[in-house]
């Protein structure tokens, strides 16, 4: 007996074979079933730097086996010793989310993390793009909201404290409903992925330094990929906790009053200038076309393709010799292909930094006082921000917390001509 | 699943001999093949045998070997490199930057800023602010770092010194000679400080930046520098009139030269100059050896306009 399809296939092919009914059916049952398949986690290579260091396809695939050895696969990864990581803590948020024999929950990452910081880390996860400010990108290694000095790693307590805080006026949430041992495990991978992006970084620009005897390809030995490359990444790591900022305690007997007047003379002057970005109405109005380092890196090679194609589109070829030509056309590939990478889902469409609008009591990296010192004296490593230290004396970082901290309850009629308007009175 | 597959041709080539409706199904698995990823550039695959042979090399202790620094020279003696850069094109009119911000100072009696990433000299076509540093050298003459502060100002919302060399360690004046505030963020440093009007900080260099690094204030985006660390001091800013000079260089063994200039259209910088006389590669270096108190004149180096994308 025919089957339905079968019939339906007939009429609509005539007498035609049966390769056309299987044809058809297998077209069908891809409509049905559309393009589902899992496939196996894998870590995204990092194709902006690739691509803006020139690798050859050869080079790339070297640096993806080089990753694989060194840090394994999202499904299981590898932390070398030198790493100083806890590959234990690593198994319990990597993977696929699942419940082990015993009920724990594995793949604690993918469950909590990767939808917005993607597998890698890359801050490209499938969400990414709808969220502002963006996900963080682990992999440069840069980290705002800490305890250390500027280009100092976070303290493992830093990065405990943001999943447990969440990040106030972003899409970060809190993770305090979650047991301490799976924010170990988190804190761990996300050191983990920071580490690898930053090691995948370095092996990258490698390349350029190479000599030319080495023809493009990197030594696979213990003392260049261990010791030249991961170490100064680990290193920097592991001596986190000797960065701490040391903070002066505010002096007890202080005139609150004396320091907020203080404060507010300091933030408007030349001296501390918090005005120029944070605006005369301190509500984050003020230099707003920068960008930070994230969107700073896209932005830049954006230009530098966008001026490439302008010239090679000016440049004429009819008097070039063979050699120029090759290297005009390598060049125009080049550039092709570096556009199709930051237009393909390798980077995100750069946005302008937001400085923080003081006045709505929201502070991102934590609302102590001890906070805001951190992020007056240090700045904030990644963002145009910069650091007080040295130039203004710790008694007076203490002021400028104490003025930034009573913003958001300065009295209508203080803040004089350029007090902000409440929108009903525009019309 | 894949009917039509780039690799796959043939059965593509097959697909349309049939009549009309199977194309289509043909056509249809096509799309279904692609369509569900947007263009993206294909990316690397590991070797993953290889990945594991490598896994087990970075396990055991000693893995590896032969990756071994040059022998260290044994040559004996000082020697000079001089040379100068001379741009082969025209230069068009600088850039006006655009100075939206305290253009009561920036701005001030009318001073336009223009954008100086190519400073031609107009008499002798010289190239300014090309840098030329030895990638390595066995041996320094001047082991100590200066103790003087270099001093590297900004007045009137412009870096005095488009480009500055400096020795790890070597103290930096970054200084304010503004009567408004600025901040010098060090791209891939620590350094980001407010630098008050009249005031300025020290700063020094904790490792090498290779390639000469980005200097920029934030509160006036439109100014820019590039700083070069290197720990040797063996690096020189080509000056006005497009001439360098780096004393003191190791004789008696084979020195690599990087050039950079921040227009340059190679890799991270680097200026390649058609020049098969220094071994001068994309890369942007060039090879000399020189014999002790040697004052060695590679000449005037001329850069094609098409080097530097304008």
């Amino acid at each position: 007996m025919k089957s339905q399809s079968q019939i339906v296939s007939r009429t609509l092919v005539g007498h035609h074979s049966a390769w056309a009914v299987i044809a058809c059916s297998i077209s069908l049952l891809m409509c049905v079933s559309g393009c589902g398949s899992t496939p196996a986690a894998w870590f995204r290579p990092n194709m902006v730097e690739a691509t803006k260091q020139r690798l050859t396809p050869d080079q790339e695939q070297q640096v993806s086996t080089v990753m694989l050895a060194m840090f394994g696969t999202p499904d299981a990864p590898v932390a070398l010793p030198e790493t100083g990581l806890d590959e234990a803590k690593l198994q319990l948020a990597a993977g696929p989310v699942h419940s082990d024999i015993v009920g724990r929950k594995n793949g604690l990452y993918r469950e909590h993390c990767a939808h917005c910081h993607g597998v890698t880390g890359d801050g490209l996860g499938p969400t990414a793009a709808f969220l502002n400010p963006y996900p963080r990108d682990y992999r440069p290694g840069v980290f705002k909201f800490k305890s250390t000095e500027r280009a100092d790693k976070p303290t493992h307590e830093d990065l405990v404290r943001i999943l447990h805080n969440g990040i106030p006026g972003t899409s970060m949430p809190s993770f305090a409903l979650l047991s301490p041992p799976k924010v170990e495990a988190l804190v761990e991978y996300v050191k983990y992925l920071s580490i690898r992006g930053e090691t995948e970084i370095a092996l990258m620009r490698a390349f350029f330094e190479l000599d030319d005897e080495a023809q493009g390809k990197l030594p696979e030995t213990r003392e260049f990929l261990v010791d030249e490359v991961l170490t100064p990444v680990t290193e920097k790591w592991k001596t986190a906790a000797d960065a701490l900022i040391a903070v002066p305690e505010m002096a007890s007997d202080l005139d609150l009053a004396a320091s907020i007047a203080k404060g507010k003379e300091l933030f408007y002057g030349d001296k501390a200038n918090c005005v120029k970005c944070h605006g005369p109405t301190a509500l984050g109005d003020g230099q707003a076309n920068d960008y930070d380092d994230w969107n700073k890196a896209i932005v830049e090679v954006s230009k530098e393709v966008k001026s490439g194609l302008e010239r090679a589109g000016e440049t004429s070829t009819s008097g070039m010799d063979s050699e120029a030509l090759a290297e005009h056309r390598g060049q125009l590939a080049w550039l092709d292909k570096f556009g199709r990478v930051l237009d393909g889902g390798d980077a995100l469409r750069p946005r302008t930094i937001q400085p923080r609008n003081l006045r709505h009591g929201i502070y991102r990296g934590g609302r102590r006082p001890l906070d805001l010192y951190y992020r007056i004296h240090a700045g904030i490593n990644g963002a145009p921000m910069p650091a007080a230290k040295g130039t203004v004396p710790p008694e007076e970082i203490w002021h400028i917390v104490n003025y930034v901290r009573s913003l958001p309850y300065e009295l209508d009629g203080e803040l004089g001509a350029d007090r902000p308007m409440v929108a009903k009175d525009r019309f | 699943m894949r009917i039509c597959s780039r690799n796959n041709a043939n059965d593509c080539a097959v697909a349309v001999s049939f009549r009309a409706p199977l194309v289509a199904a043909a056509l249809l698995a096509c799309l279904m093949t692609f369509g569900c990823s947007a263009e993206r550039v294909s990316t690397p695959g590991a070797d993953a045998g290889r990945a594991e042979q490598l896994r087990a090399t970075l396990a055991s202790s000693t893995g590896g070997g032969n990756a071994g620094e040059a022998a260290a020279s044994t040559g004996t003696g000082w020697g000079t490199l001089k040379g100068r850069f001379l741009f082969a094109g025209t230069p068009g009119e600088p850039k006006p930057l655009m100075v939206d911000k305290d253009t009561e100072i920036c701005s001030k009696a009318g001073v336009k800023l223009v954008d100086r990433s190519l400073l031609v000299d107009p008499a002798t076509k010289g190239l300014a602010n090309v840098v030329v540093f030895a990638r390595k050298a066995s041996r320094v003459k001047e082991t100590t770092v200066p103790a003087t502060p270099l001093v590297f100002d900004q007045k009137q919302c412009e870096f005095l010194a488009p480009v500055f060399a400096a020795r790890v360690g070597q103290p930096i004046d970054v200084h304010n000679s503004d009567s408004i505030g600025h901040n010098t963020n060090i791209a891939g440093s620590s350094f980001n400080q407010l630098i008050p009007a009249g005031q300025g900080t020290l700063y020094k260099a904790d490792a090498e930046t290779g390639m000469p690094t980005m200097v920029t204030c934030n509160i006036h985006p439109w100014m820019k520098a590039y700083a070069v660390f290197r720990k040797d001091g063996y690096v020189a800013v080509s000056a006005a009139d497009g001439s360098f000079t780096i004393p003191d260089l190791p004789a008696g063994e084979p020195l690599e030269m990087q050039v950079w200039h921040e227009r340059s259209s190679g890799p991270n910088g680097a200026l390649g100059l058609d020049n098969p006389a220094l071994k001068w590669t994309p890369k942007g270096r060039f090879q000399i050896q020189l014999t002790p108190d040697e004052v060695k004149d590679i000449g005037t180096l001329e850069v094609p306009a098409s080097a530097l994308g304008t």
